[in-house]
């Protein structure tokens, strides 16, 4: 009985908007309907990154979205995975090369699972939250490698102070 | 002993003459060592006393109490024209013209003139010691005052012959001294109310003078009651002596009319609350600690009388309506000095309540309230005064900052809510005893009882509410930084803050042995009938008063250690993360809430016309 | 000593005990709303999975408070259970709970000071009803003890019906669920005053949450008496009640809760204290 068995049991899921057109938010919101009802699974939707372990993310990022992104994902206590539902949020979808998006979340935080769809259906979302269940098992609960991530740890009390990682990306406001 | 004690009304006096003329470097180990020789005496007077203690004076001292009675009515006849304020003018008419009648009227004077039993000399140690403190902290604060070299002189010398008057009051036996002094005490908070002299503080100041000023009238037509009656003379022996008489129940109610007034319930709160405006140093010691403790102190003193009478009823349900009422009322105040106020409001109800009921537990519950409300209250409002001073802030919405950059003023005032409020704290088991005691009054008198219970309870409810709520912002922090440095405030303020603190924590440590040797010899000799204080096993008894011994010790454990611990505890190897606010990453300050309680204070002030109209008349019934 | 096994085993199993009752409720919750819902032991394993959280706190403070609400409100359960004395368990499950609004307070987070303001206020909603019960079992039973309304021969429900309808009308409020759950409103506050706690942090937080079933469940127990089935079956109807309330009614403001609670259950409570002091 390792405790790392029990990640999939209770997972509980994050979802944030990062500058979508909606579409895919509703179909998350559906999930936890009666008909798809993911709470047999165990999952909660919490709006809270301290305490959830899923990162289901929506539209491509824009400017003003992506140091909330990252502060998010920063907030978030290891062992965690990142889904990127819709093609926005894996690739930019339709909105790939506009002035304002940046093309994708995996720009910022890493990813762990594309769910693909243009507006993607709640059975899609459901095998990909699936899927990064599986992946969340052999997860470990060090810092990951990520492209904008400042993991300097503090010499003295090899504690990571995880209140400014994202200050290096400046806001941008139009 | 008689000399020692005519120390303790003496010397004060020449202290305050002689600092308005010393020079400031002399003022300083003057002031002292008058402080802790003062203090000193009075401890061994409570140690090293038996019975009671009376002495007369000579003739003289007669008349020349009489002249600076009209000397001092005719002074405030002077303030009345000068501030053309026509009710201090009316109450100081009908004060001079009550005094003449009954100075023409009364009998010779033959028993003796003041009387000093345990619970003076209870209230010698509560006055002197937290006096003393405070006098050393003045000498700082009105440093930083902005006002004349000679004014501040002004105001230790008048600290000084306050300390002087209080000593007399709780010892005086003739009802006519005990005027004197009590006006002379009106006089004092008269006077330092005003002391800045701006628009706020002379209204302020004038509204405590008339108020007070009835409890004057109330005293004098006590006399004039005990005399028309036949009692003889107008002294407290005099009337305890005739407890079961026909119609001793006017005097009575008008003495307790007067304590209620000093004390300032409702609906005389108002003059208590504007008092704030002053310095801060006076409302520790004025008003909180010592002047307003004169209103427990009358109703203990006549407690074997009120025993069981319909005015201890009236008294009770007052002061249970009281209590709940400025707890609810301090929930709308902001400024830190009112959320004080209120709070002493509440608990000299409860004070005056357990005084009233009479019997011999509740009268040490209402001991063990006077004497460390007044240690606690005379911390948190010195701190106060540190936060002016030294922070300049007045309002507690201002507070949030203070936990970084002022720690340890708020571990301090931290510590004096809880000691409000806490097991093992005194307050705490004042309070507890107070709700016990109370159940075996609800035996016979099963409506009031139950009701007081209630009022009792769902107030220290409320009162922990108001707590929490400040000590909330005095908690809060940024988690940036990891260590605490402590701000260094100065000799005087710091020094005097320690000594509070350490009385404290002692009398804490020390309760079993203080209720043993100290609280029940005093309740005995107030009620006649001893109390017993009997440990069993993990639990102790006082009277039939269960104080459940370990969970309070755990309680202790869990609550004031533990939020003393917060402030100081630190994880090691944890991450440190930022506070969710949907990933923005604003930095967020904050006031607090309030409860507006602007519909209900007029409703408070009515009920509590109605209770003093119904006071008068069950009396007169 | 024998009668005291009972109280000190509930002591030691109340996490457990509340954690059940927990997830009972979610599947009712589930079933209500027609869907299938979580397993029973779906607490636990949201237990376990937070154990295995990396740590992560805000500040010292804020967390070792959090724990110390936990182990503060489980020693007032275990002076309840062990027949304390009424008022100094009100007062310690208090306590308790301010020092969760003083870890609330002590971040600079927008959504845990508006938790904190809002549980401080229905704590002024409930706490004068638990106050005015106590001083009815006082009256009736001539001593503040828990243990004596656990072993008194008549149940006191039957003196005591419009006290305990002015409980069950309280009990919403202390457990946070509709319609008077503004403290903890998610869609509004994310959780309020447990917002900033993670991973093993807020274990403390959640677990406190089942302890805190376990507590009101053996406040409606006091008014059984000796009987052990009444005790029972009063248990059952309140989880029943509490259950069909929450997934029935909307959020009131915390206005309308204060003076809902103030103007209806008070006075219920009252209107009983006064009549059996009256008898």
């Amino acid at each position: 009985m390792k405790l790392a068995s029990y990640r999939k049991k209770s997972p509980w899921i994050l979802h944030y908007n990062a500058g979508g057109c909606n579409g895919c938010d509703i179909e998350i919101l559906a999930c936890l309907s009666p008909k798809y009802d993911i709470e047999r699974f165990g999952m909660i939707n919490t709006g809270n990154p301290k305490q959830s372990d899923i990162l289901l993310v929506t539209g491509p990022v824009t400017k003003r979205n992506r140091e909330r992104l990252v502060e998010i994902y920063a907030q978030m206590p290891e062992p965690k995975v990142v889904v990127a539902c819709g093609a926005c949020a894996s690739t930019g979808g339709v909105f790939r090369g506009m002035y304002n998006c940046e093309g994708g979340i995996d720009q910022y935080i890493p990813v762990d699972v594309y769910v693909c769809g243009c507006g993607t259906r709640p059975e899609q979302i459901i095998d990909g939250v699936v899927q990064a269940l599986a992946i969340l098992e052999t997860k470990t609960k060090e810092l990951e490698e990520s492209v904008r991530l400042n993991k300097e740890a503090i010499k003295e009390n090899k504690q990571l102070n995880r209140r400014n990682i994202a200050d290096e990306i400046k806001p941008v406001y139009t | 002993m008689y000399s020692l004690i005519t120390f303790l009304f003496v010397v004060p006096v020449l202290i305050s003459l002689l600092l308005l003329v010393v020079p400031k470097s002399l003022a300083r180990p003057l002031v002292i060592t008058t402080a802790l020789l003062l203090s000193a005496i009075s401890v061994y007077l409570f140690i090293n006393s038996e019975g009671v203690y009376y002495f007369g004076v000579p003739a003289y001292v007669n008349d020349m109490v009489a002249v600076a009675d009209i000397i001092l009515l005719i002074f405030f006849g002077w303030i009345a024209i000068k501030r053309r304020s026509w009710i201090v003018g009316l109450m100081s008419l009908l004060q001079l013209g009550g005094l003449l009648y009954l100075l023409n009227t009364m009998p010779a004077h033959h028993s003796l003139q003041f009387m000093v039993d345990k619970l003076s000399l209870f209230m010698f140690l509560l006055i002197n010691i937290i006096s003393g403190i405070i006098a050393v902290y003045s000498l700082r604060y009105i440093d930083e005052e902005h006002c004349s070299p000679f004014r501040k002189k002004y105001f230790l010398s008048t600290i000084f012959w306050f300390i002087a008057v209080m000593n007399l009051v709780v010892s005086s036996n003739n009802l006519e001294y005990f005027f004197l002094f009590f006006e002379l005490t009106t006089l004092a908070s008269f006077l330092l109310i005003g002391f800045r002299k701006d628009e706020i503080s002379v209204k302020n100041s004038l509204t405590a003078l008339w108020m007070n000023q009835i409890g004057g009238l109330a005293i004098l037509a006590a006399i004039f009651f005990i005399h028309h009656n036949g009692y003889g003379e107008a002294t407290f022996s005099n009337l305890l002596a005739n407890a079961k008489a026909e119609t001793i129940l006017l005097p009575l109610a008008l003495l307790s009319i007067a304590a209620l007034i000093k004390g300032a319930q409702m609906p005389f709160s108002k003059w208590l609350l504007g008092a704030m405006v002053a310095p801060t140093p006076v409302s520790a010691l004025l008003h909180s600690s010592t002047m307003v403790k004169i209103a427990p102190f009358i109703i203990l003193r006549l407690s074997p009388a009120l025993k069981d009478t319909p005015v201890a009823n009236v008294i009770m349900a007052l002061t249970g309506f009281v209590f709940i009422a400025a707890a609810i009322g301090a929930l709308s105040q902001d400024n830190f000095k009112r959320i004080l106020a209120h709070s002493t409001i509440a608990l000299l109800a409860l004070m005056i309540m357990m005084a009233a009921v009479g019997t011999p537990v509740t009268i040490t519950a209402s001991l063990i309230l006077v004497l460390f409300h007044g240690i606690s209250k005379s911390m948190l409002f010195l701190n106060a005064g540190i936060l002016e001073k030294v922070f300049h802030l007045k309002q507690s919405s201002d507070m949030d900052k203070l936990g970084e950059s002022g720690p340890f003023t708020a571990l301090v005032i931290t510590i004096g809510f809880m000691s409000l409020l806490l097991p093992p704290f005194g307050a705490f088991i004042g309070k507890w005893v107070s709700i016990e005691s109370l159940g075996t009054l609800a035996t016979d008198k099963k409506i009031l009882g139950a009701l007081i219970m209630v009022a009792v309870a769902a107030g220290g409810a409320v009162l922990s509410l108001l707590y929490f709520k400040v000590m909330g912002l005095l908690i809060a922090r940024t988690g940036n930084e990891d260590k605490i440095h402590f701000e260094k405030t100065g000799p005087f303020y710091a020094i005097t803050t320690y000594l509070l603190l350490g009385l404290l924590l002692s009398t804490v440590v020390g309760l079993p042995l203080l209720l043993n040797n100290y609280f029940t010899p005093v309740a005995t000799q107030i009620s006649g009938t001893p109390v017993a204080l009997v440990t069993e096993g993990w639990t102790m008894y006082l009277g039939a008063v269960k104080l459940p011994l370990l969970p309070m010790i755990i309680a202790f454990l869990l609550l004031p250690v533990t939020i003393v611990v917060a402030m100081f505890v630190r994880f090691k190897n944890v991450d440190r993360a930022k506070e969710y606010m949907c990933g923005e990453k604003v930095n967020y300050s904050f006031s607090s809430f309030y409860f507006s309680t602007d519909r209900a204070t007029p409703y408070f002030a009515a009920a509590g016309v109605l209770f003093f109209v119904a006071l008068i008349m069950v009396a007169l019934i | 000593m024998n009668n005291l096994w009972v109280p000190i085993i509930l002591i030691i199993l109340a996490p457990l005990l509340g954690g059940l009752v927990y997830g009972f409720e979610r599947i009712i919750k589930a079933r209500m709303q027609r869907r299938i819902g979580p397993p029973l032991l779906q607490p636990f394993y949201d237990f376990l999975k937070l154990a295995d959280k990396r740590k992560m706190i805000v500040h010292s403070a804020h967390a070792f408070l959090g724990i110390m609400h936990f182990v503060s409100l489980w020693f007032a359960l275990a002076v309840l259970l062990l027949g304390g004395d009424l008022i100094l368990v009100i007062f310690l499950h208090l306590l308790s709970t301010a020092l969760l609004i003083l870890a609330a307070y002590s971040t600079r987070s927008i959504f845990s000071h508006l938790g904190a303001n809002r549980t401080a206020i229905s704590i002024l909603a409930y706490e004068p009803v638990l106050i005015i019960i106590a001083v009815s079992i006082f009256m009736l039973t001539g001593s503040f003890d828990a243990a004596a309304a656990f072993q008194s021969e008549q149940p006191l429900l039957y003196k005591m019906p419009l006290a305990f309808i002015a409980l069950l009308l309280v009990l919403p409020i202390k457990l946070k669920k509709s319609p008077f759950d503004v403290a903890e409103a998610h869609q509004e506050l994310t959780g309020g005053v447990e917002l900033e706690f993670s991973g093993i942090f807020y274990e403390a937080v959640y677990t406190a949450k089942w302890i805190d079933y376990v507590f009101c469940y053996a406040l409606v127990y006091l008014f059984a008496g000796n009987n052990i089935l009444l005790g029972t079956g009063l248990i059952v109807c309140t989880f029943f009640y509490l259950n069909a309330l929450d997934n029935s009614t909307a959020r009131v403001s915390y206005k309308q809760m204060l003076r809902f609670s103030l103007t209806v259950s008070f006075s219920l409570a009252f209107i009983n204290l006064l009549l059996n002091s009256l008898t």
